[in-house]
């Protein structure tokens, strides 16, 4: 035979043959006359009806980017952004913010060389003075903000380090805390292990417990003009809801800062945490490792040139993490405090946009393509070998 | 298929009937099953074969090793269905992927998100998988039950009586009435028949509705199971998954029977046409052989999918690299701070409260590094998107829909529509670069008409009239006229003739000519009522070839009616005057000689053996030293119709002598008892008589081409495609139906290669190596650079048969062929073997990585259906067993136009866009991820909620590219079948490549980079909380994404607006109620930040600047680097100023041809 490796696979190809057939009856992974929903389908012998649907011939618009709809559309753009990206810049502009770094000022001489004690012990005297001139009108209120930086406020931490416990909650620095504690008396006791290690003095939970409540910031400041006295305003500094909803008026500090290490702001036991506007201001964790949050309000404008005395109980210990703390005043306008990033970002787009439109415009004089043209198909372009280049 | 063709449809043919179908029953097995007897144990030795004791069912299965007769398709029980599904779903990597990075979360020192939400996503798509296998396995459950509980007759206590389906056992007698659906694999012992033959439809095992016949034996056809015992044994192979083989022995009586696939009758084949058959059952429930063939399929990977995984290890990297960064900066963050943890207000790593200061939470410097590690790759997770697995089976479910509903694609004709069978490998349609069409029932339509006759060297083909005007005259039966069911026209002159009896010589080879006919084929007739006419019985041809049936019937109309056909006798009308003819012996066709015969027992006492083949293999076998010139004039006339495409066999005739029937019927007897090599045996036999024939004639039948074939074949070439037929006729049949479908054209030039030795091939492919280059240097251009290279240079034709191909395929000279067949834009390869074709698909298939698509319709086709990427089934007349093998299946070979040009365009866009898009959509979340670690001192803090990380894939962002992957349409139907060289995308994989992998990447960057540090400088040294920043970042990356998406939809429908704008509005919702729970950090803050100017500064902010980059290249790109599909889009939309104005949009639906 002349072919006999031929014959010979043609007796298996047979075999496959038919036994693939009604294997593959089996369709989408079931058997016999049972096959998957799919092919169930298929199987029905009405021919397909017409619908605008099934035919996929629903009524659509087809938009096709044209060059006068991009030039027109990027003039509107630069039309539209860049008088925002100005009165950004002027609002920003318009704020007056004076920050006084105040951490190393506030160290005596003589504890200059030992900040850490000068900071942690009880005894010394932390009391110091500041004083800053006012370099424009600031139109009350004037917002004062404290700034800490290097502190991660957003740091991850694990929380915890028995393994496989059996309630795993948040983990992170921002998450050792016990936010339903938080909310009534009735759950003083409540995921009391997202705090620890600070959860509990002996049997008694801690209120608010965790390491955010825990490392709470303490300084305060008063303020001066003129040996007079300004008034700041610390209501309203937290958001309505926390007050409302998230804190408790039936919650009550209780063993707080009591253990070996204290940490930052001592609460008053018979104020409701309803009430404790500082630890609201506190509690909500910051985006960054510098942040500001807002200490309170002065009611009455500052004139420029004024000379503003800020006496400050110099408490909490940024020096051991080599963090700064900053004293902010600042005014405010619709975009918040004196940044001029946004502006700057809307300008830049608009005037982008601006320029795109310019170029495209005189490319599209000298340059243009016929929209729609099939003249310009590959296969009518040059027929003869376009493709050779 | 052509299966009267010599090298194609035999296959099927002779294996149906497993080359052994003897008819034994006149001269059955009287002596030669003794001397086989030894032969046959050896066969199936004890240990191997399955011992069956007639209607002793417990004797039977004394060691309970055979299965019982009740089924189970469901794949779990209640108990075992979450284990084993769950199993089932794990084999996914992906998921596996998911599970680890759960698992992960779930140890305390790694868990950054909550378990709930961890879990949530690997859950859900888990559960909805398992939801849908539960309702199948449920609907499985269901038909089982209702096949087990139904009643089949069985012998109990030597009486018939009714027994559920799942308690019949093996060894016990059934009795199947007509229309019964057999219970079990059972050997036929004895039927209503006298001669014992039944008839089986096998439309539920294989699809082909034809009957096919089963024969009991001689021995235990008289037997009244009632009445008296039947004992005997049976001794058969072990349960195999062979539907077509089966070989066993009966012992009865001290005789030794042997059986074969003719005498088994297999579970739910459906008993027709018999009044009742008797049988034991050999095999049992899943024992079955229906049963063992019911596994899986194998499944097909789409080339995009393929292609996609090397990027999903890109992103791999990607992600180990970030999670790199992460640790080695923490590391560095950790060592420089190392002498301030212990009380750091934020990390505070000793803990004072309980007695001795220790380390609280600290595992030391190294482990605290590795857990960063680990916990950045929990964060990154979705750097691998998951969720695109998902999609993209919805997707292709989706896209299946709008096929399977397409009305282009139903067929009126055969009713049938689009058939999706395998759901993996849609986008593959729209990059076919090679389609394999065979060409019989694809390319033609199949339906055979006999059309001229070359009797005894005169050709009969003009004048043509109908056969209804003129009734055969005395064919009665019941007293009703007996017509043939299909009408043939006829030539008068030859019907004349046909007439006139015998007395004329010529007359007289008319007249064995038409006996030949009628009587040389399988064909079974039944006879039916004609619903229109009461009178009147119409004679229908069931036969598993339709030449044959087309000769049949032919025969039938000049007045050679085959009406009744058994295992021993045939009866003729012949004009009117019913003759009898024994049939004592009948060689089926097999692929090796090419031709059939039968050896009739006329009513005239003379033994005539009729043989009808291929030229080829029957001019090898007649005599030619007779009659010389009628041999010429009849291969002259062969040459003719060849040339009209018409499909040739020759008719010979032999008559026996006494002593030469007698050597042939020893030989057969023997042979046909063998069970060794017994098909190889019986051909010997076959070949021995099949010689020093008489020539009769040749006839021609034709093969209609489908509607609409010549247009299909030029859309594709336009398209790019290369189509190469390859067809088990005749080379000159196939070169004429070749131009008759304008695959070839006048223009091209061809090359033939007919070469008979490896030598001989070697030389003519060299050959045609050269002039082929040749030839293209004439036409001035290089061949291989472009789509529309068909277009532009004179085309060359490979045309090759399939002797050329056996020295050729497996050797060395592969290469060549490949080489010489690339630069052809037609191959055509003629006679050949079902192998040889699955042969050349592989060819193509390794040497290059276009994708290939083979298209058929019969047996023969389904290795190259399977062989190739994507295989096409047409759903015609000839049985479903390429259907069963294909990826898709449709009525007509026209429905591949739109199926590649449209559907597998669409596909192919929407899936391509799709997977880039979401590497996009995943990698630039993870970015913005990343980018805030490295502000939180490489602590894994993640601004954005667990509960909003979550959702991202599952609810803020998943529907748009599922709804855009389904519906998106980059150009209309009829701009892509009115420009079919827009196929030419997928070839140049326009849509899903390298290089848009990376610019997308460079894209995302930007975009991450515009998403979060606008909102950081924007609140660099505010009061902002991490919450209320958070929420922003959210919605701003939902937004950006969405109208990234909106950016680059194409078609607008409401469908769309609905999903992009509705995610965009459930995300804030969302955000809102997630930021309503009191107990969660982000408490009201989302609330709180929305009421500033500065959130809403930002998000217009993020949006301009992410996206302008993005909107200005692809501007410039679609505007000044145009692709044909842009063009072509804005001419859809405006109208080409070249052309009539006329041809603007699709306004309104397409229903007709697509050419038309």
């Amino acid at each position: 035979m002349a072919m006999p490796s031929f014959l010979e696979e043609d007796t298996t190809l047979i075999d496959v043959n038919r036994d693939d057939p009604s294997s593959s009856s089996e369709g989408g992974g079931s058997d016999g006359d049972d096959k998957s929903i799919l092919a169930h389908e298929i199987e029905s012998k009405k021919p397909p009806t017409y619908s605008r649907f099934t035919q996929q011939e629903l009524p659509a618009c087809k938009p096709i980017i044209t060059p006068k709809l991009v030039i027109v559309s990027f003039t509107l753009i630069g039309f539209l952004f860049i008088p925002i990206g100005k009165t950004a810049l002027s609002a920003s502009n318009n704020v007056v913010e004076i920050a006084k770094r105040y951490d190393m000022e506030c160290i005596p001489e003589i504890y200059s060389n030992n900040i850490l004690h000068y900071i942690q012990s009880v005894g010394t005297n932390k009391t110091c003075t500041v004083k800053f001139t006012v370099p424009k009108h600031m139109k009350g209120p004037v917002f004062i903000y404290y700034q800490l930086t290097n502190f991660y406020q957003n740091y991850r931490k694990m929380s915890y380090g028995v393994p496989l416990r059996s309630r795993i909650k948040d983990t992170k620095y921002m998450g050792s805390r016990s936010d339903r504690q938080l909310t009534s008396k009735a759950y003083e006791g409540a995921e009391l292990e997202k705090c620890e290690p600070l959860e509990k003095v002996g049997e008694e939970p801690i209120v608010p417990c965790g390491l955010v409540a825990w490392s709470m910031f303490n300084d305060t400041y008063s303020f001066s003009v003129k040996d007079k006295a300004l008034i700041v305003n610390k209501t309203n500094i937290a958001w309505e809801s926390d007050k409302e909803t998230r804190f408790g008026s039936d919650v009550y500090p209780k063993n707080f800062q009591t253990g070996d290490v204290i940490g930052g702001a001592k609460l008053n036991s018979s104020i409701p945490l309803s009430e404790q506007e500082d630890l609201m201001v506190w509690m909500r964790t910051a985006t960054l490792r510098n942040f500001r949050k807002l200490y309170g309000r002065i009611d009455v404008d500052l004139e420029a040139n004024d000379e503003i005395a800020v006496e400050i109980q110099n408490n909490y210990n940024s020096y051991g993490y080599g963090g700064e703390k900053l004293l902010v005043l600042s005014t405010t306008s619709a975009f918040g405090g004196q940044n001029k990033f946004l502006g700057v970002a809307y300008l830049t787009v608009g005037g982008f946009c601006f320029f795109f439109a310019i170029i495209f415009a005189i490319i599209y004089h000298f340059k243009r393509r016929e929209i729609g043209d099939t003249a310009y198909l590959s296969w009518n372009r040059n027929p003869v070998g376009y493709y050779m280049k | 298929m052509d299966s009267q063709n010599p090298c194609e449809g035999e296959i099927s043919l002779n294996q149906w009937k497993g080359g052994n179908s003897v008819r034994e029953v006149r001269h059955g097995s009287r002596g030669g099953d003794l001397e086989m007897l030894g032969l046959s144990q050896k066969e199936i030795g004890d240990d191997d074969a399955r011992l069956v004791y007639l209607n002793e069912p417990v004797k039977s299965n004394e060691r309970y090793e055979f299965s019982g007769n009740s089924i189970r398709t469901s794949k779990y029980s209640a108990f075992s269905f979450l284990p084993r599904n769950l199993f089932r779903q794990f084999h996914r990597v992906a998921y596996i992927y998911f599970l680890i990075i759960a698992v992960l979360n779930q140890l305390p020192q790694l868990a950054v998100f909550g378990r709930g939400a961890s879990i949530m996503p690997l859950a859900f798509v888990l559960s909805v998988t398992a939801v849908k296998d539960a309702y199948e396995d449920w609907r499985r459950h269901r038909s089982d039950r209702v096949e087990n509980n139904r009643l089949a007759w069985v012998l109990v206590d030597d009486q018939f009586q009714q027994k559920k389906w799942k308690d019949i056992q093996v060894g016990e007698i059934i009795r199947i009435q007509t229309n019964e659906t057999l219970p079990c694999d059972m050997v036929l012992l004895s039927t209503s028949e006298p001669t014992g033959v039944a008839y089986v439809q096998t439309v539920n095992l294989d699809g082909e509705s034809n009957l096919k016949t089963r024969y009991a034996k001689q021995e235990t056809l008289p037997r009244i199971p009632e009445k008296e015992m039947i004992n005997g044994l049976i001794k058969c192979e072990r349960p195999n998954r062979n539907i077509y083989g089966f070989q066993a022995n009966m012992e009865i009586e001290g005789k030794r029977l042997s059986l074969g696939p003719s005498n088994i009758l297999l579970r739910g084949c459906e008993l027709k046409n018999t009044a009742w058959a008797i049988g034991v059952a050999v095999y049992c429930g899943r024992e079955t052989k229906a049963m063992l063939n019911s596994s899986g399929a194998s499944s097909k990977r789409s080339q995009l999918e393929t292609l996609m995984n090397f990027e999903t290890i890109i992103l791999s990297v990607f992600l180990i690299v970030l999670c790199s960064i992460v640790s080695i900066c923490a590391a560095v963050w950790l060592r420089r701070r190392r002498d301030e943890l212990d009380i750091l207000p934020f990390y505070r790593r000793k803990d004072f409260a309980h007695g001795d200061p220790k380390d609280f939470n600290y595992y030391g410097w190294g482990l605290e590094i590795f857990f960063t590690f680990l916990m950045s790759v929990i964060v990154f997770q979705i750097m691998i998107p998951i969720s695109l697995y998902i999609s993209m089976e919805l997707v292709r479910v989706g896209q299946a829909y709008f096929m399977i509903r397409d009305m282009i694609l139903y067929d009126e004709d055969s009713n049938s529509r689009f058939q999706c069978r395998s759901l993996n490998i849609n986008e593959d349609l729209g990059q076919i670069k090679y389609v394999f069409s065979d060409k019989t029932g694809t390319l033609t339509e199949n339906k055979m008409e006999f059309q001229r006759a070359s009797i005894w060297g005169v050709d009969y083909s003009d004048g043509r009239t109908s056969s209804q005007n003129d009734p055969v005259q005395g064919s009665k039966i019941d007293g009703k006229i007996l017509q043939p069911k299909m009408k043939v026209k006829v030539d008068p002159q030859l019907l004349e003739l046909s007439r006139r009896g015998k007395d004329t010589k010529g007359a007289k080879n008319v007249h064995d000519f038409f006996l030949a006919l009628a009587a040389c084929n399988t064909i079974v007739p039944l006879v039916v009522d004609d619903r229109l006419d009461s009178t009147v019985k119409l004679l229908d041809y069931q036969g598993e070839s339709p030449d044959e049936q087309a000769l049949a019937y032919a025969a039938a109309a000049y007045g050679f009616m085959l009406t009744e056909r058994t295992s021993g006798h045939i009866i003729i009308s012949i004009q009117g005057e019913r003759q009898r003819f024994n049939v004592l012996g009948l060689h089926e066709f097999d692929s090796d000689r090419k031709r059939m015969s039968v050896i009739l027992g006329c009513p005239d006492k003379t033994v005539k053996v009729f043989v009808k083949g291929a030229d080829t293999s029957m001019f090898s076998v007649i005599d030619r030293s007779l009659n010389t010139n009628i041999i010429h004039a009849t291969e002259a006339h062969l040459q003719t119709y060849s040339s009209m495409g018409l499909r040739t066999l020759v008719i010979g005739i032999r008559e026996l002598n006494n002593s030469e029937f007698e050597q042939w019927h020893l030989e057969f007897e023997a042979a046909s008892t063998a069970i060794i090599g017994r098909a190889a045996l019986l051909r010997k036999v076959a070949s021995n008589v099949e010689n020093s024939l008489t020539i009769l004639g040749a006839s021609a039948i034709e093969d209609k081409l489908q509607q609409g074939v010549p247009e299909a074949i030029e859309s594709l070439r336009t398209a790019g495609i290369k189509v190469w037929v390859l067809t088990g006729d005749k080379q000159e049949t196939a070169i004429s139906i070749g131009y008759s479908s304008k695959l070839l054209t006048s223009k091209m030039t061809s090359i033939i290669i007919n070469s008979n030795s490896k030598e001989s091939s070697r030389k003519s492919l060299e050959d045609a190596l050269v002039a082929s280059k040749k030839l293209m240097i004439v036409s001035g251009t290089t061949h291989n650079t472009g789509p529309s290279d068909e277009a532009a240079v004179n085309p060359v034709a490979l045309i090759i048969d399939g002797t050329s191909l056996v020295y050729i395929l497996d050797s060395e000279l592969e290469e060549q062929l490949f080489e010489l067949a690339s630069r052809c834009s037609v191959v055509l390869c003629c006679r050949v073997a079902p192998l040889q074709k699955a042969g050349i698909v592989s060819l193509v298939k390794n040497r290059t990585r276009d994708m290939t698509l083979s298209i058929g319709d019969g047996a023969n086709d389904v290795s190259m259906i399977q062989m190739a990427d994507v295989g096409v089934g047409i759903s015609g007349r000839e049985g479903q067993q390429a259907v069963m093998a294909s990826d898709f299946a449709m009525g007509q070979f026209r429905f591949l136009v739109p199926l590649l040009l449209v559907h597998g365009h669409w596909n192919y866009q929407r899936m391509g866009y799709m997977i880039l898009y979401n590497f996009y959509r995943n990698a630039v979340f993870v970015l913005i991820l990343f980018w805030y670690v490295l502000f939180t001192s490489f602590s894994l803090t993640t601004a954005i909620t667990e509960w909003s990380s979550m959702l991202y894939s599952i609810i803020y962002t998943a529907l748009p590219t599922i709804v855009v992957g389904i519906l998106d349409k980059d150009l209309s139907r009829r701009t892509l079948l009115k420009y079919p060289q827009l196929y030419g995308a997928g070839h140049r994989r326009e849509a899903y490549n390298s290089k848009l992998f990376w610019l997308t990447m460079i894209d995302t960057l930007w975009q991450s980079v515009a998403v979060f540090f606008i909102p950081l400088y924007a609140y660099w040294a505010s009061t902002i909380d991490g919450s209320s920043i958070g929420d922003l970042w959210t919605l701003a990356v939902v937004i950006l994404v969405n109208l990234h998406l909106a950016m680059d939809i194409i078609r607008w429908s409401w469908i769309s607006h609905a999903v992009i704008w509705g995610s965009i509005i459930a995300t804030f919702i969302c955000v809102i109620i997630i930021d309503s729970v009191p107990i969660f950090a982000g408490y009201w803050a989302i609330f709180h930040v929305a009421k500033t100017e500065l959130f809403w500064l930002c998000l217009l902010a993020i949006v301009a600047a992410a996206l302008i980059p993005r909107f200005v290249v692809k501007f410039l790109y679609q505007y000044y680097s145009p692709c044909d599909i842009q063009i072509a889009r804005e001419a859809e939309k405006f109208g080409s100023p070249r052309e009539s104005p006329n041809t603007k949009i699709e306004t309104n639906p397409i229903l007709g041809s697509p050419h038309g």
